[in-house]
């Protein structure tokens, strides 16, 4: 059950990346495509991956090293896709305040450079194989975006936190997806760019793709089922409410005599 | 090895930071405790005297070196109690605006919308200032700026007066500004 080429290990691979296609196609047939731009490009871009690397994976004639490097430039691509998406989410929280705008932009700038900087040195740090120099390369590369994604995702929750920003539903929903997989994609990668548990390889890979299948679903619930919150937030507030508000307000701002 | 397993701790906590402040987020949505119960009084002009120059350059010029530094570190913890104070009442002030933003009157939506802007400017003032009380509590020659934030505070407290009238125009509020 737990092997390579069981049915589990099949669905794991397939079922996320087709949910991908089927959220990519209800984004864009909601017109949420320009909205949730980062998103949209990220599950096209999980959908074609799969599309490319499943039927590679099953053709005989494809060679193990031809497979690897495949997988490496798609990887190197999924990098700039991801940061899209970080990107987006940075500016659907931070844009909404007029305050906050620039400092999210210089945020996200500066944590990146310096998340970068700790992923080359870990990368540094990880065993390579001079046979298997491409695998290596591949874990290293899948270890070092996971530390820049899961260190951005916890700067935006730690930062939303000490702002008290209220998130918009669907990105707040999104980044909680991303936050979560990027966080067990760095345990799993770090584990096979350092050649631990190198004998349960594919126990990781089916906790990567399994991860993947629950954030999708997350996903779907968080875009498409309406906000709690909506129908609180446009409610009025209550006579009673704003006078123990305005008496708050006159004793934080008249002064003591 | 060593260095797998570090990565897997700061994974973890990360996982547990991000889920923990989730939790925080679903749970301040759902709970109906009132917000303006939770703003604590603030006395501006002690706030004003801790913050004033003019001070500093008096009780340096009126205490030997020892009993000044003594009185400014004094003076620090304190300024930095008041900062805190300030940011918190902030980040209540910047709430309760996020509640009012909704509002269907035009006016009041904008008028929360600039509360919100002056509340997070406060907040985000108060984390340099509050770096800066840190550094001149070790540095006593420090040129601690914090006068900003008190200019910070007094814009937020008006905007947060022309809310409260807006969203009760029946019982105006007696303010007595500075």
């Amino acid at each position: 059950m737990f092997q390579a080429h069981s049915f589990l290990w099949h669905y794991l691979w397939v079922a996320p990346n087709l949910l991908f296609a089927v959220l990519a196609t209800l984004l864009w047939k909601r017109g949420l495509q320009k909205k949730l731009r980062g998103l949209f490009i990220y599950a096209w871009f999980q959908a074609a991956q799969c599309a490319v690397l499943f039927p590679l994976d099953h053709i005989g004639a494809v060679s193990s090293w031809t497979y690897c490097f495949i997988d490496l430039m798609s990887g190197v691509l999924e990098f700039a896709v991801v940061f899209v998406l970080v990107s987006d989410l940075f500016a659907g929280l931070f844009d909404e305040y007029e305050a906050l705008a620039q400092v999210g932009r210089a945020m996200l700038r500066w944590a990146a450079g310096l998340l970068l900087i700790a992923a080359v040195v870990l990368g540094a740090f990880a065993p390579v194989e001079s046979e298997h120099w491409l695998v290596g390369t591949l874990e290293i590369l899948q270890q070092g975006m996971y530390v820049i994604v899961s260190g951005l995702l916890l700067l935006l929750f730690a930062s939303a936190a000490y702002f008290s920003l209220a998130w918009e539903h669907r990105i707040f929903g999104i980044a909680l997806g991303l936050g979560i997989s990027s966080c067990v994609h760095l345990a799993t990668w770090a584990l096979e760019a350092n050649k631990v548990l190198t004998e349960k390889i594919t126990m990781l890979s089916m906790a990567n793709m399994a991860t993947t299948h629950i954030v999708v679903l997350m996903w779907f619930y968080y875009l498409f089922v309406p906000s709690p919150s909506v129908a609180k937030a446009g409610e009025p507030l209550a006579d009673n409410q704003l006078a123990v508000w305005n008496r708050e307000l006159e004793r934080l701002l008249k002064p003591r005599q | 090895m060593t260095l797998a397993i570090f990565v897997i701790i700061a994974a973890a906590l990360s996982l547990v930071a991000i889920a923990g402040i989730a939790v925080m987020h679903s749970l301040r949505i759902s709970s109906g405790t009132s917000l303006p119960s939770q703003i604590r009084p603030l006395d501006i002009e002690s706030f004003q005297n801790l913050t004033d120059p003019a001070e500093d350059a008096y009780l340096r010029w009126c205490l030997p070196a020892v009993e000044l530094r003594k009185v400014r570190r004094a003076r620090l913890r304190a300024l930095a109690a008041y900062v805190q104070a300030a940011a918190k009442n902030a980040t209540v002030l910047a709430r309760m605006g996020q509640v009012a933003a909704a509002s269907s009157d035009a006016e009041t939506a904008a008028a929360a919308r600039r509360m919100i802007n002056e509340a997070l400017l406060v907040r985000r003032n108060a984390a340099f200032v509050l770096l800066k009380i840190f550094v001149a509590r070790a540095w006593p020659d420090f040129d601690l700026a914090a006068v900003p934030i008190l200019d910070g505070y007094n814009r937020l407290s008006g905007a947060a007066m022309l809310l409260g009238r807006l969203q009760n125009p029946a019982a105006p509020i007696r303010i007595s500004v500075m």
